[in-house]
């Protein structure tokens, strides 16, 4: 059982900062998401707490210990490979027998934790099988179960559904929950895919070029990003990002969106105290597709839009709307008809929507 | 449409042939390969009849008559029967059979040693790697040469030993019945093992990288990586080299031609360099015939056997469940 702590984490290839003086301190027994896009560093930040790379400089702490010297195969962590990196010329059995038999374990004691691992990951009947003919799916499971039959204290996996099939990768994200409940491991987890990050992580780390962006629980990074990277990077699709002019009126502020109308700010709320912390600044206003509401368009307030097309995402409609500038995607449910061409009227309500500073990109007023 | 044309074209043909002229493609496939087919027949097939032929007989260069006329001293299987009886031509083998498994297995070693070395990148790897590559490059007439001088029994190998040890050293390595099988194998060591390390770090390069990695991080230290992941992924790799190592060595000729001429004596004669001395000192041409049928027949009996061990373990291993 160990908690991560990485302080002042720098990664440098050459010239290029792969990951710049990262500070995260991954609790002892909690799942991590590390999300961002490729290239932005979570890979090579899980290979730095493996020890597959050396830091260039700060330091990684498993518990108090200093481990920045230790070599990988001394670390205790599990790590479970994008490619899976089965030992392709050993059976299953010898597969998830591996780390036990380098450990010089018993042989009974082997068998018995294999033949368990092995009922744990539904591989019983394919124990005999070289490990060449397994399908996608199962070697993703004796991945899996080759890294977990060690119990590290420490679990790390790459993109381990990536190469899944749609149905199988929902079935592994909820067994992935469970195994992570039932080993009771400190869980790093590196995906580019928000929805499982948001689905599986206790807390998401979002990166970007090197950079931690964000570092909450799921709710937390989703209803109040830090930044407009964040903003855009979590949710699908993503947040309306539209920038706007302040404009003051009668003693109050609101965004004006030049021909397609202004949006009040609210009296008293929120938004009203933020919009006044940025008058002055160029600001980019942040609203979230399923917060926005069609209206008729004829009632008061709102922006204008033409409905330019509509787009059925299976559960969802995402409506797009042509703004007077701008363009802005709503979602709506399955159901919704509307029909291209069609005048209409868009409305957010404040408590919803978000504020950036425009030459920044950092959230406004977000306590 | 293909059966109407097989019967008009190929209906003069005898039963067996017509089968295969029944598909136009392959009638065309023989026609186009017809040359080569024949090609084939003259320098495979012609001069093994032929040798089978003369090494039924005594006839010999100094006959004065072609070899067609060598039936005139025709002795059914005499010549085969002199050749279990000939001890020269046992040594000889049992000699080259010496210097097969002391030569190769230390060339395999050092090639794997080195190939172990060359793996991972260091400084100068490169320069390196081309000069231990260089005594597979020179012509092995000349590697014997430059062996030839540097065992001379005041050469630089007994210079350097006798200034290592103090001692003086005057072993005369070519002349000395036991020495000189020694060697005529450090030479072909020197320049095989390049080779060895050549086909072994190509294998040792084709194990991939993020199974090595795994396994590190499974907990396996570099010693069992390389018995557990490594070794097994090379197997086929091994095999092959050591194949050719052994085949090539079985006819280890050049090194020896230079550096000792089977001398002395016979203590370094070889199976191949016993026949060239047959062939070209004693004439007996008749029975090299017999003498190089027999060799070709018992190798290929045992390379057969071998494919067929090979072949019941791949068989075994395909019915293996999965399979």
């Amino acid at each position: 059982m160990a908690a991560i702590r990485l302080s002042h984490l720098t990664k440098k290839f050459g010239a290029f900062t792969a990951v710049d003086a990262l500070d995260l301190l991954i609790p002892d027994k909690e799942f991590v998401a590390l999300l961002g896009p490729s290239g932005c560093g979570k890979t090579t930040t899980m290979n730095m707490i493996a020890g597959i790379e050396q830091a260039t400089e700060g330091q990684i702490l498993f518990d108090d210990r200093d481990v920045r010297r230790l070599p990988p195969n001394q670390r205790d962590v599990g790590f479970v490979f994008q490619n899976y990196a089965i030992f392709t010329h050993m059976t299953v059995y010898d597969n998830l027998a591996f780390g036990l038999s380098v450990r010089k374990l018993a042989r009974a004691e082997i068998d018995r934790r294999v033949r368990e691992m092995a009922a744990l990951m539904r591989l019983e009947d394919r124990l005999e099988w070289p490990s060449s003919k397994l399908s996608v799916n199962e070697l993703q499971k004796v991945a899996i179960g080759r890294s977990a039959i060690t119990e590290p204290a420490i679990f790390l996996l790459d993109e381990p559904l990536s190469n899944l099939d749609a149905a199988f990768r929902a079935f592994m994200r909820t067994e992935l929950k469970h195994l992570q409940h039932q080993f009771q491991q400190t869980m790093v987890y590196v995906t580019h895919d928000q929805i499982e990050a948001m689905s599986l992580a206790d807390r998401i780390a979002v990166m970007n070029l090197g950079e931690l962006q964000q570092y909450g629980t799921p709710a937390e990074v989703y209803n109040r990003p830090r930044n407009t990277f964040v903003a855009n990077f979590m949710g699908s699709p993503s947040m309306n990002l539209l920038p706007c002019r302040l404009i003051a009126e009668a003693g109050a502020l609101c965004f004006g969106f030049g021909e397609a109308g202004r949006l009040d700010a609210g009296g008293d709320g929120a938004m009203q105290h933020r919009a006044r912390a940025a008058a002055g600044a160029e600001v980019i206003f942040g609203v979230r597709p399923e917060d926005l509401e069609i209206a008729p368009p004829d009632g008061p307030g709102g922006l204008k839009g033409v409905v330019s097309f509509v787009e059925p995402v299976g559960p969802r409609t995402i409506v797009h709307l042509k703004l007077a500038e701008q363009t802005v995607k709503v979602a709506k449910e399955k159901r919704y008809k509307v029909s291209i061409g069609a005048a209409v009227r868009v409305t957010a309500p404040m408590a919803k929507c978000h504020l950036f500073d425009a030459a920044s990109g950092e959230a406004i007023g977000l306590g | 449409m293909t059966a109407g044309l097989a019967h008009a074209g190929g209906g003069w043909l005898p039963r067996p042939l017509r089968v295969l002229f029944a598909d136009e493609v392959k009638r065309l496939g023989f026609l186009m390969s017809l040359p080569a087919q024949l090609l084939l027949l003259f320098i495979v097939v012609f001069p093994l009849l032929m040798q089978i032929y003369v090494s039924l007989t005594y006839w010999g260069p100094l006959d004065g008559e072609s070899w067609i006329y060598a039936y005139k001293s025709l002795n059914p299987f005499e010549n085969y029967g002199e050749l279990f009886a000939d001890g020269r031509f046992w040594a000889s083998i049992a000699r080259t059979m010496l210097i097969v498994v002391v030569s190769v297995p230390i060339e395999f070693l050092l090639g794997l040693g080195l190939a172990t070395l060359f793996v991972d990148r260091f400084p100068g790897r490169r320069i390196f790697y081309s000069i231990l590559l260089t005594p597979m490059m020179i012509v092995p007439a000349v590697a014997g040469y430059m062996f030839f001088m540097l065992f001379q029994s005041n050469g630089p190998i007994n210079d350097l030993l006798g200034r290592l040890t103090g001692l003086q050293v005057d072993f005369v390595w070519l002349s000395d019945p036991d020495l000189a099988i020694v060697a005529v194998m450090i030479a072909d060591i020197w320049q095989w093992t390049p080779l060895m390390f050549l086909i072994l770090l190509a294998g040792m390069m084709g194990v991939p990288e993020d199974q090595l990695k795994a396994a590190t991080l499974l907990g396996a230290n570099s010693w069992q990586r390389f018995w557990r992941i490594v070794l097994p992924k090379m197997k086929m790799v091994m095999i092959i080299a050591a194949v050719i190592r052994v085949v090539e060595c079985f006819k280890i000729f050049d090194l020896l031609a230079v550096m000792t001429k089977g001398g002395p004596g016979v203590e370094t004669e070889t199976l191949s360099y016993y026949i060239y001395k047959l062939t070209f000192a004693d004439l007996e041409w008749a029975y090299v015939a017999a003498l190089g049928l027999f060799v070709l027949i018992a190798l290929s009996l045992l390379a057969w056997a071998a494919l067929l061990r090979l072949q019941i373990a791949q068989r075994r291993a395909e019915t293996q469940p999965g399979a």
